[in-house]
């Protein structure tokens, strides 16, 4: 079965957002997914923190992107991975460095997140994936 | 056309929101059953072909009414 890896470095929504629709999509597709999010990509696991703004360059879209979710024709972020969770395809990894720079325990995190992983270990991992991607 | 056993509306959901609609919908149904997606979303027909013939099931059809795509396919496993 095929394997997709994707580093997911920023928690802004234009780059979480491809993130997830690409990991989702893929794990109801059978797929193995694994994400490591890593530097500011990591502050979208952190309890009680929710991503809610675009990149800089493109902030007078942030109104058009949060309709489209409060209406739901785009699906939440987090509820996409939950969902795609429950194929047990899909992991989610936190990058260790960040979480020591970031002063970010692991009691921090989220509930959804599978593990803690070092760049070493992630790119053990990655190594054997079909598609590898930075977000 | 087809004996349709679920129906699942994901007009106005953009992509994957009605992969992930049709999904839900799949888990729940049993072989042999057919489901109608409705879609607006220009890449729903390819996309659930695609997740279809990935994961096994059957893609039946798709019709196109107006801006609504009404795709069927046929849960083959579970």
């Amino acid at each position: 079965m095929s394997k997709l890896s994707i580093i997911v470095s920023s928690e802004r929504l234009d780059k979480l957002y491809p993130a997830v629709v690409l990991a989702s999509s893929a794990a109801t597709m059978g797929w193995d997914v694994e994400l490591f999010f890593t530097f500011f990509g990591l502050l979208a696991l952190k309890k009680g923190y929710q991503p809610s703004s675009l990149s800089t360059d493109y902030i007078s879209y942030n109104e058009i992107f949060s309709e489209a979710i409060s209406k739901g024709s785009m699906p939440r972020w987090d509820e996409m991975l939950i969902k795609a969770k429950e194929t047990r395809k899909l992991k989610i990894f936190a990058c260790t460095t960040t979480m020591g720079l970031l002063k970010i325990g692991k009691n921090d995190l989220k509930d959804f997140v599978d593990d803690f992983a070092g760049s070493a270990t992630f790119l053990d991992r990655s190594k054997e994936s079909d598609i590898n991607l930075f977000l | 056309m087809y004996k349709v056993d679920i129906e699942v509306d994901a007009k106005y959901s953009f992509c994957p929101g009605p992969l992930l609609k049709l999904f839900e919908a799949a888990k729940k149904a049993k072989p042999g059953q057919i489901i109608k997606l409705l879609a607006t979303d220009p890449a729903a027909p390819d996309d659930v072909k695609n997740w279809a013939e990935s994961i096994g099931h059957e893609f039946l059809n798709v019709d196109e009414k107006g801006e609504v795509y009404e795709i069927y396919v046929k849960i083959i496993g579970s």
